[in-house]
């Protein structure tokens, strides 16, 4: 057991007692809305990740075989191969990198998602962070009205199997990582707004006695409560928060990312990165696909390129791509051929934009023998290597220790992870 | 001043409050083992010479340890730098190995601390007596004058004023919450406020005592530190026992409720033999297992935390690094579950089998990193080894030890436990590390409480009747008049002021349906329909589960407000929040109508527990004015306040 010391709360308490936020019988929360609304995105880097929970076929993606279900097709980058039924993306390569040669030992969904989301293997009793609630914490503004971490639901098409969800948890980082989750793109954040209220008269009904109580009971407890109170009051009225409203997108934007719901996510994304979230995860369940992944890939391969090459295309004309890196991957890949079974000895992951060294294919699996594409025959990447090049990608330091219960210090990424240096520049 | 709250907390004020009622604390320069040494030893040193590493020879987890030393000699010698080992190479700075090496503030604390003959926070506590005679059982009256006699003694040392006593509407709401898991209703909280009887608070605490809800609650406390964070599953599916370990908390709330001893309800897990469905008790080890199976290390870490108040989770692996575990003592106790087979649904005796050969023993597994494959007899903590019959079931063995009268980590665990529980924090911090280096705060109260607690058969509802009884469980929290937030925080650390503490989730969740008037409250994302674009949506987990996880509170620190921006938006946005209460349509038919004015006294009462001031009568007629009589927005306003989630 050990004490969490979120400092955040603490700084707020701080900050608010200062500034006298509290200390006034008006309604206080709207003098913030001004400034709020002109932060933009300190510039650093920040993360899409593509979550594919069940497990998606490499052999359907980005690593066809010679003799594969799916034909290879030429992309923009000569010599590198990727399913024909993915043009669009095919012609995003150039700012793209493929990793085909992830090797990551486990081959149950729950254990691997936690696997690759931490870079750690679970155990009961200690839990480790996640990703996404590591670059809330490294990279995240302090204070901001906007939260570090956003987690999307794309929800499920067919089926929605391959196992339980992997909740992102902060662990020792503290409980103000944790993410902020979006049930359905198309509706935003749950609970931002609440129509033809009176929610002024209320509010201003609470403040007098909120003040009151804070004099009476001077702790960090009140001090806590009333900042996130007020943040979350900032929220709903910062313009900042219309990140959230995809209907503020032009309908030609919609359409271009298209009108599924990965696609809707997708563009949800690139909205939030654009006002200051640090790490985003869409994910997107049921690619459990025990019978046979052509006839699910062929349903999926329109929107998923349509989504994805229009997120890569956007980012760039936009100017982002180089601070945002897109992430595409499960928890495992699929066995070779039909891809039927879960497989995790050799499969790919896509990486793209972040200012990587992208146009380029890391690692190889095997082209010939019994089963193709069954081995890593270039550079394997366990998910330590992966979860140190991804921090190092996004600028987080690998070598810092974070102080886990029991005065156990704990490293971003295991010891014995080697980074993929080729992909960094 | 925000790194002051956090540095007091650590530094400035918990080691000092160690001190208190001690001849030491008028010392408060003098360098001490745990205060001042042992802070930089762990950061700087234990890692390469510690439980983990012994880089040349050399132990520092102890003093005994460090006088023996290693292969240059002993790491100290007591009155004599010169010839300590330890100070001669900080000094010329030729350890730590790193680039980072002690500050001079860390050099002179570790020089004085040799010079002055290695003073211990433990050995100045030498005036731990109870008070009270031990063996032998007390009323409550006379148990919390005794906890008072302590408190006092230590906060007249460190010249710190106790807070008053709580006001009648405090302590109402207060032990409510704690005893029941829930506020008053409104005409319980009249019944007390109005009431004239000397003797109404422990009366109150008796009445609430005998409700099934007090074993209710306490069984959903007990489960929420039995389970981990996260609960485990299989590595696949990952379906979690969530409705089993609701069930455990039933159980032990029955027991609770009926009054059974710690003891017994310890035996009854420990031995449990069986299946599910007529023993709940039996995923005890589920949760505490891994990957949705029992294994004997994990069992035995949660014996060792909950039952006996110490951590070895370290040990399991290799010995720990910072305190004196070794992972023999670890996989000593885990020897007792070895034979032992179990999974979410059943646990049962099994078959010995593995590499050792006697039934007694375990065989540490790969997953350890040091001494793999090394045979451990089970044993006692800190004491003899089992010797039984051949095919003999052991827990009944560790059973016995455990809930024995002598054992001595058994009574105070528990009451530290619950100690905390009340309190917010423990006499010996954290509450599971117990250990000669890790003193508590007040060396009589802790023996007292355990002395009592093994005196009484381990009535659970006889210890908690003590401290509820106590002027320390019943001072306010409310801070009067001009104060320095020093002083405000060593009276908090001290248990001279009750600290302002969050309500769990269950806590919140239950007097949330009490206002509305709903037990089925709901507060999950409102599914709408034709919104989404293609694809389906998630399916949630029901109601309370998902209440559960999003207002999980920090279970080690009560104090610790950790909510953000999506429990504050539930809180402010949730339509069903605005949508109407059932509680207050059936105030509003009664006959007489009531007034405007009795119906803000009746929410206040039913959410605050106390009746309105004159000026929140005002600021509440105002908004009604305002809004046509919208005393939903008034029951909103209520439970959005700082006083609602938080136990005052």
């Amino acid at each position: 057991m050990f004490q969490h010391n979120p400092p955040l709360s603490r700084r707020d308490f701080a900050r608010l007692s200062a500034a006298g936020v509290l200390s006034s019988v008006t309604v206080p929360w709207f003098e913030t809305l001004a400034q709020a609304a002109a932060i933009r995105r300190p510039r650093g880097k920040s993360c899409i990740l593509l979550w594919m929970d069940g497990g998606p076929s490499q052999q359907h993606t980005f690593d066809p075989k010679p003799n594969g279900e799916f034909r290879a097709a030429p992309s923009s980058v000569p010599g590198i191969r990727i399913v024909e039924q993915l043009p669009q993306l095919s012609q995003c390569m150039n700012d793209m990198a493929i990793l085909r040669s992830m090797q990551t030992q486990i081959n149950d969904h729950y254990d691997a998602k936690y696997f690759l989301h931490t870079g750690f293997r679970r155990v009961t009793g200690f839990e480790h962070p996640a990703i996404g609630c590591i670059a809330s914490h490294q990279l995240g503004p302090v204070n901001d009205d906007m939260p570090g971490f956003v987690t999307i639901d794309a929800g499920y098409d067919i089926r929605n199997d391959g196992g339980r969800l992997y909740r992102s948890v902060p662990a020792y980082l503290g409980p103000q990582h944790s993410p902020l989750a979006v049930n359905d793109p198309g509706r935003g954040l749950e609970n931002l707004r609440q129509p033809d209220s009176d929610l002024d008269a209320r509010l201003t009904m609470l403040a007098g006695s909120e003040r009151r109580f804070a004099q009476d009971y001077p702790s960090p407890a009140v001090s806590a409560r009333q900042a996130a109170f007020n943040r979350a009051v900032r929220l709903m009225q910062s313009r900042r928060s219309r990140a959230f409203n995809l209907d503020d997108e032009s309908a030609s934007m919609r359409e271009a990312y298209g009108s599924h719901r990965f696609g809707q996510s997708c563009l949800l994304a690139r909205r939030l990165i654009e006002s200051g979230v640090s790490f985003v995860e869409v994910f997107h369940r049921g690619w459990d696909d025990h019978n046979g992944a052509a006839r699910n890939m062929i349903l999926r391969a329109p929107w998923l390129d349509r989504a994805m090459a229009t997120l890569i295309r956007d980012l760039k004309q936009r100017g982002m791509l180089d601070d945002t890196l897109i992430v595409w991957m499960g928890e495992f890949g699929r066995t070779p051929g039909d891809g039927n079974g879960h497989f995790s000895n050799a499969w790919s992951t896509m990486w793209a934009g972040g200012g990587i060294n992208t146009g380029q294919v890391i690692g190889r699996t095997s082209d010939t023998g019994r089963n193709p594409g069954g081995t890593v025959t270039q550079r394997p990447i366990s998910p330590p290597d992966y979860i140190a090049t991804l921090c190092l990608a996004l600028g987080i330091d690998i070598h810092q220790n974070f102080q886990a219960p029991g005065q156990r210090p704990m490293p971003v990424a295991d010891h014995a992870a080697q980074p993929i240096r080729e992909l960094l520049r | 001043m925000t790194r002051k709250w956090k540095a007091w907390s650590i530094r400035g004020i918990a080691v000092p409050i160690l001190l208190l009622g001690s001849a030491v604390f008028a010392q408060a320069q003098e360098s001490l083992l745990e205060r001042d040494v042992l802070p930089i030893l762990t950061k700087q040193c234990l890692g390469c010479h510690g439980g983990l590493r012994q880089k040349g020879g050399l132990d520092m987890r102890t003093v005994p340890a460090m006088l023996k030393g290693g292969k240059s000699g002993p790491a100290v010698k007591s009155h004599d730098a010169n010839a300590s080992e330890l100070w001669k190479r900080i000094q010329a700075d030729e350890m730590p190995p790193g680039e980072k090496k002690l500050s001079p503030a860390e050099k002179a604390h570790i020089k004085q601390w040799i010079t002055r003959g290695l003073p211990t926070v433990a050995k100045s506590q030498k005036d731990d007596d109870p008070i009270l005679k031990a063996g032998q059982k007390h009323t409550p009256k006379e148990v919390a004058a005794a906890i008072d006699q302590h408190l006092n003694k230590a906060l007249a040392s460190a010249r710190l004023k106790a807070a008053p006593r709580s006001e009648d509407g405090e302590f109402l709401r207060r032990v409510y919450l704690d005893l029941t898991g829930r506020v008053p209703t409104a005409e319980q909280a009249v019944a007390f406020l109005d009431s004239k009887d000397q003797d109404r608070r422990a009366k109150l605490i008796d009445t609430l005592l005998a409700t099934p809800r007090f074993g209710e609650h306490l069984g959903r406390t007990w489960r929420d530190w039995i389970c981990p964070p996260e609960l485990p599953s299989d590595g696949n599916g990952g379906a979690q026992p969530h409705k089993q370990a609701q069930n455990l908390g039933k159980w032990l709330g029955e027991r609770f409720a009926a009054g059974d001893s710690w003891a017994k309800i310890t035996r009854d897990i420990i031995t449990v033999d069986g299946q599910i469905n007529n023993k709940p008790q039996v995923i005890f080890f589920g949760l505490v297992g891994q990957g949705g199976r029992l294994t004997a290390d994990g069992a035995a870490r949660a014996v060792g935390s909950l039952f006996l108040g110490v951590q070895l989770q370290c040990a399991q692996c290799h010995d720990d690094p910072y305190r004196d575990w070794s992972q023999k003592e670890h996989w000593a106790l885990a020897a007792f579950f070895r034979k032992i087979t179990g999974d979410f649904n059943k646990v049962s005796e099994g078959k010995a089998g593995g590499a050792a050969k006697n039934i007694t023993q375990i065989t540490i597994p790969n997953s350890a990193f040091k001494n793999v494959g090394t045979t451990v007899n089970a044993a006692f903590l800190k004491g003899k080894v089992l010797s039984v019959k051949k095919d003999e079931a052991l827990r009944p063995h560790l059973a016995d030890w455990l809930t024995a009268k002598d054992n001595p980590y058994f009574a105070r665990a528990f009451a530290n436990r619950m100690w905390f529980y009340f309190f917010a924090r423990g006499i010996v911090n954290p509450v599971d590390d117990f250990r000669a280096l890790n003193p508590p705060t007040h060396p009589g109260l802790m023996k007292l409480l355990a002395n009592e607690f093994g005196a009484a058969d381990f009535d659970v509802k006889h210890l908690i009747r003590c401290i509820c009884n106590s002027d320390a469980y019943q001072r306010t929290s409310r801070v009067q008049g001009k104060f320095n937030e020093h002083d405000l925080a060593a009276l908090t650390m001290a248990f001279g002021r009750m600290p302002l503490r969050v309500m769990t989730a269950d806590v919140l969740f239950d007097s949330l349906k009490l206002a509305y008037g709903d037990p089925g409250l709901d507060l999950r994302a409102i599914e709408s329909k034709g919104s989404s674009t293609a694809g389906m949506s998630a399916p949630v987990a029901d109601a309370y589960l998902e209440f559960l996880r999003r207002f999980g509170t920090n279970k080690e620190d009560a104090t610790d407000f950790t909510h953000g921006i999506p429990q504050m938006l539930t809180m402010i946005n949730h339509p069903r929040l605005l949508a109407g209460s059932r509680a207050l349509d059936s105030h509003r038919k009664r006959k007489p109508a009531p007034t405007s004015a009795q119906t803000v006294e009746w929410l206040y009462l039913s959410t605050l527990s106390r009746r309105p001031t004159s000026e929140e009568h005002a600021e509440a007629a105002r908004y009604l004015a305002q809004t046509k009589e919208s005393y939903i927005g008034v029951l909103w306003m209520l439970v959005n306040r700082s006083e609602y989630l938080l136990v005052r």
